[in-house]
């Protein structure tokens, strides 16, 4: 799916692509989930939420940011047993934590790589913070920096992809 | 006996590296497992691993420096970087610390076997081990 960004606020379209092609890759790759981007919004109140959330910063020379990914608990749960190759009823709260985490550093990795080769720029990513919690909201957008909220669905469920990035 | 070094500090990733490689014909006795790169050196200086599998992005002491580290010890071991850092810099810049190769996440359990394979062959079970599993598929002995 290519997606092009024409708000002010938005980020660049080749981000964006890059985002959505490497959660698509990620979660069919290494926990056979197909996932569709549903939906790409620019600038909303919208404040998306989730039970189960992952959040990376990512830092280079031209720019730095920041991706959060929130599940539904039971889509965390399908997902992350997959990867592990177990049943979501064997599955513990650490390792579905722990799962999240992977999943995040994994779309972050990816998108960053694409990244770099098509700015020739090296980037950092930060270890992955954990949040869980019933339906809770996570705010990745310090005040003026572009922000895009990419809604995904697998499973019949829906999770969401927050990113904010800013150039220098 | 082959014996196998995971250093990754997230849960997960040890345990789906476990579950490939016990695929592959390992058991659990076998794998040994190590949280951040710290681990992974002092485990790799006292004890002849046949392969070790390191992620860059760990707390305490990143892979990268691990790797530098293990091979600064005199250790030989072959070391399969498995992480997310896919740049072809980041892959040089691994194989010149002295990584033997390179498997960048996700990745699928074909792609984990072929780096595996290439870097020490078929995995072996141990002998009594292997004994067991013949008498068993041969029906000589049944499971408790």
């Amino acid at each position: 799916m290519s997606i092009e960004t024409s708000h002010k606020s938005s980020l660049d379209a080749n981000l964006v692509n890059a985002v959505v092609a490497s959660t698509m890759h990620v979660m069919s790759t290494i926990a056979s989930t197909e996932v569709q981007c549903k939906e790409v919004k620019a600038q909303t109140d919208y404040k998306p939420c989730g039970d189960i959330s992952a959040i990376i910063n990512i830092t280079g020379h031209n720019g730095e940011g920041m991706l959060a990914l929130s599940f539904p608990v039971q889509l965390a749960s399908i997902i992350v047993s997959r990867l592990i190759g177990i049943t979501p009823d064997k599955l513990s709260v650490e390792d579905r934590c722990d799962g999240v985490g992977e999943l995040v550093n994994m779309i972050s990795g990816n998108t960053k790589s694409k990244l770099s080769e098509q700015n020739n720029t090296l980037y950092t990513l930060s270890l992955p913070t954990i949040i869980q919690g019933p339906k809770h909201h996570v705010s990745t957008r310090p005040k003026n920096n572009p922000y895009l909220l990419m809604l995904f669905e697998a499973e019949g469920q829906t999770f969401n992809l927050q990113v904010s990035f800013k150039t220098f | 006996m082959m014996t196998f070094l995971i250093a990754d500090d997230a849960g997960v990733m040890r345990k789906v590296i476990s579950r490939y490689l016990m695929e592959m014909g390992a058991i659990e006795t076998q794998i040994f497992q190590a949280e951040n790169g710290r681990e992974a050196v002092t485990m790799a200086s006292k004890e002849a691993y046949s392969l070790i599998f390191m992620d860059w992005n760990m707390p305490v002491l990143l892979g990268i420096d691990a790797v530098s580290e293990i091979r600064a010890g005199g250790i030989k071991t072959p070391i399969l970087m498995v992480t997310t850092e896919g740049e072809k810099a980041n892959v040089i810049r691994a194989i010149q610390a002295g990584a033997s190769n390179y498997l960048t996440k996700p990745f699928t359990k074909e792609d984990f076997e072929a780096k595996v394979t290439q870097l020490v062959g078929p995995i072996t079970a141990p002998i009594e081990d292997a004994k067991l599993r013949v008498d068993l598929a041969e029906g000589k002995i049944r499971p408790v």
